[in-house]
């Protein structure tokens, strides 16, 4: 028989153990997020809060305070006005990106010959819809859909929704086929998650006599807001990087600026990331409390 | 109502037709039991389908057909998808512009060696976060969901500078070494997609190695790694394009030497035309269009080529991953 004292280190050992093997695993990530995370969250939150002027050898700062964030607002007078404008073609295009999604899916999810042929083309985008040779597809002027022009909608649009906003509509509106390219990724969510859903209850709703139609409303619906959520999250993060997004560019233009330089990039960055967290958070909320109602899946 | 016989007749003939056994046939073939059993329903969702993706790829045929054009038939307003004579020209400038071999071996030696280590390096980190034992889990994924969250352009300054303490920049190892440590091109993303995947493994196969005495590290190897196929497939590809892809990154920590295809892309036209350098701006230059689409096209192909011969399993492997659970 052991003492007391003996089982309690053995058990100390075997639980350090346990989280040895456990941090080994996590080791590399540690590291990374330290050095490659930490480090610069921190520092460029330093930056931001002072004036960085390039020295030969590093940098000199110069103590600010609020100043930069300031200046932000009050100063600039291109900064407020694009951030504005780039929300509002945000809170445009999440709800196309989305809603598009959704109807695709709901289509691609039928059985029917072919259909992994259809998947796959609408998941084609996804291979080239970032980066550069999108940006080329945008500066020539590709992607905006045919009957815009035939119809003349843009009266119409001018009509209804008027002003400053009609033009973000009709912006939105010219590349809207590209604007769609970011949905392949959500369209494959959707699909996984309708296979979520089990036939049964459909079988169900049927035998009691409910039309294909109501049972769109009643189950498949409700079930894939959880999806419908997620997909809106990753809508609004993989739109951070759109290409051409004017509050990037300005930010990387202020970098290279002498007179403005990387402490005041700096605070802008983490305004804009400011903003989008705000609207993370309101979203997630929005969800979580509307599917809490209704005693759905957290 | 007074109605004449012969439409009383009709209609009870019209009834009773719908009734019989034939015509309830009919009505199973063309709507079916369910919404897409029948006949009808599969023609709508083609048509509809169809329609969807001709102007979902105009974009892509676009690039091929401005690809093709000679500038003749670029300036002509009456051509507008089939050119009217087929020129490799076009091509074979942005072969040479974006001095392809070099530029695609740099680009696929980037994307290879970085996703293949972030499918190792995540899959560890996402099984750790699953199923082993880490102080402050919870902790710990709610940071590595924040890495998900915060945009690239806060950090890349302080990450240009210590790349540039580390001697990183401008070689392969500025996207290698993060790649290591767990904090590659949208690794965060993965991570959660691993430890998705292996909390909805059953614990019992876990015991049972457990019991005939494998160490951690072989459990893991042996068993956990080769169960997550699926998963690997699907991280592996999304990781090669997007490395493959990524522009912002490489414009910053890549400038010169040894730069990948899009990087290229975007000088395109410093090459092609040396007078007009500093003078870019964003309109488009028509003798230069079709080079541009050319070089887009030679961009995407090897990756379009890969995805047409793993596009089943990928599909597949996304749904059965329960990414989304």
């Amino acid at each position: 028989m052991s003492s007391v004292p003996d089982l309690k280190r053995k058990a100390a050992q075997y639980h350090l153990k346990r989280y040895g093997v456990g941090l080994l695993f996590m080791l590399p990530w540690i590291i990374g997020f330290c050095v490659f995370v930490a480090i610069p969250i921190g520092w460029s939150m330093f930056m931001s809060l002072h004036k960085v002027a390039v020295v030969p050898g590093g940098f000199k700062y110069t103590w600010l305070g609020l100043q930069n964030y300031r200046d932000a607002f009050l100063k600039d007078n291109v900064f407020p006005i694009e951030l504005i404008t780039y929300f509002q073609e945000m809170i445009l295009m999440v709800p196309i990106i989305v809603i598009f999604a959704l109807l695709i899916s709901l289509l691609l999810n039928q059985q029917f010959p072919g259909r992994f042929v259809y998947r796959a083309l609408f998941f084609l985008p996804v291979i080239f819809a970032t980066g550069q040779v999108l940006s080329e597809l945008f500066t020539q002027g590709a992607g905006d859909i045919p009957f815009l022009d035939q119809y003349n909608l843009e009266p119409v649009v001018r009509q209804y929704v008027g002003g400053e906003l009609a033009k973000t509509v009709m912006e939105v509106l010219g590349r809207v086929v590209l604007i769609l390219w970011y949905s392949g990724v959500q369209i494959l969510i959707f699909i996984a998650g309708f296979q979520t859903i089990s036939p049964s209850i459909y079988e169900a709703v049927r035998i009691d006599g409910a039309s294909p139609w109501e049972s769109f409303w009643k189950i498949t619906l409700p079930a894939s807001v959880p999806f419908i959520s997620l997909n809106v999250l990753y809508t609004i993060i993989d739109l951070f990087t759109f290409p051409l997004n004017p509050v990037l560019k300005h930010i990387k233009d202020n970098m290279f600026k002498v007179d403005t330089g990387y402490g005041y990039a700096s605070a802008l960055a983490w305004i804009y990331f400011g903003f989008i967290f705000v609207l993370l958070a309101l979203v997630t909320g929005l969800f979580s409390r509307s599917m809490r109602l209704k005693g759905g899946r957290p | 109502m007074n109605t004449e016989p012969w439409v009383q007749r009709a209609r009870n003939y019209a009834a009773g037709f719908l009734w019989s056994r034939k015509a309830q046939k009919y009505k199973m073939v063309m709507l079916g039991r369910n919404l897409s059993d029948g006949l009808l329903a599969k023609m709508v969702i083609y048509v509809l389908l169809s329609i969807v993706a001709y102007l979902y790829l105009q974009p892509l045929l676009y690039m091929i057909s401005t690809m093709l054009k000679t500038v003749s038939d670029l300036l002509d307003p009456s051509v507008k998808w089939i050119p009217r004579v087929v020129t490799w020209e076009n091509l074979s400038k942005a072969y040479k512009g974006l001095q392809y071999p070099e530029a695609l071996r740099n680009t696929a030696l980037i994307a290879l060696s970085c996703s293949i280590v972030q499918v190792l390096i995540c899959s560890m980190t996402g099984y750790a976060l699953a199923r082993l034992a880490v102080p402050f889990k919870g902790l710990i994924t709610a940071l590595v969901l924040l890495t998900f969250l915060i945009p690239p352009q806060v950090i890349i300054i302080p990450l240009y500078v210590i790349f540039s303490k580390l001697g990183l920049l401008n070689t392969l190892f500025v996207f290698l070494v993060p790649a290591i440590f767990g904090q590659g091109l949208k690794g965060a993303l993965f991570i959660l997609i691993f430890r998705q995947f292996f909390r909805a493994q059953p614990p019992s196969l876990e015991e049972a190695a457990k019991l005939d005495g494998a160490s951690a590290a072989r459990l893991y190897f042996r068993i956990m790694l080769p169960l997550a196929q699926s998963a690997c497939l699907v991280v592996f590809l999304f990781s090669f394009i997007w490395y493959w892809n990524m522009y912002y990154e490489p414009s910053m920590f890549l400038a010169k030497g040894f730069t990948p295809l899009s990087i290229r892309l975007d000088q395109l036209e410093d090459v092609l035309n040396p007078s007009l350098l500093g003078s870019k701006d964003l309109v488009s230059n028509p003798v230069t269009e079709g080079t541009k689409m050319g070089a887009a096209f030679l961009i995407i192909l090897p990756p379009l080529v890969i995805f047409m011969f793993l596009q089943r399993w990928f599909i597949t492997g996304i749904e059965r991953t329960g990414i989304v659970e």
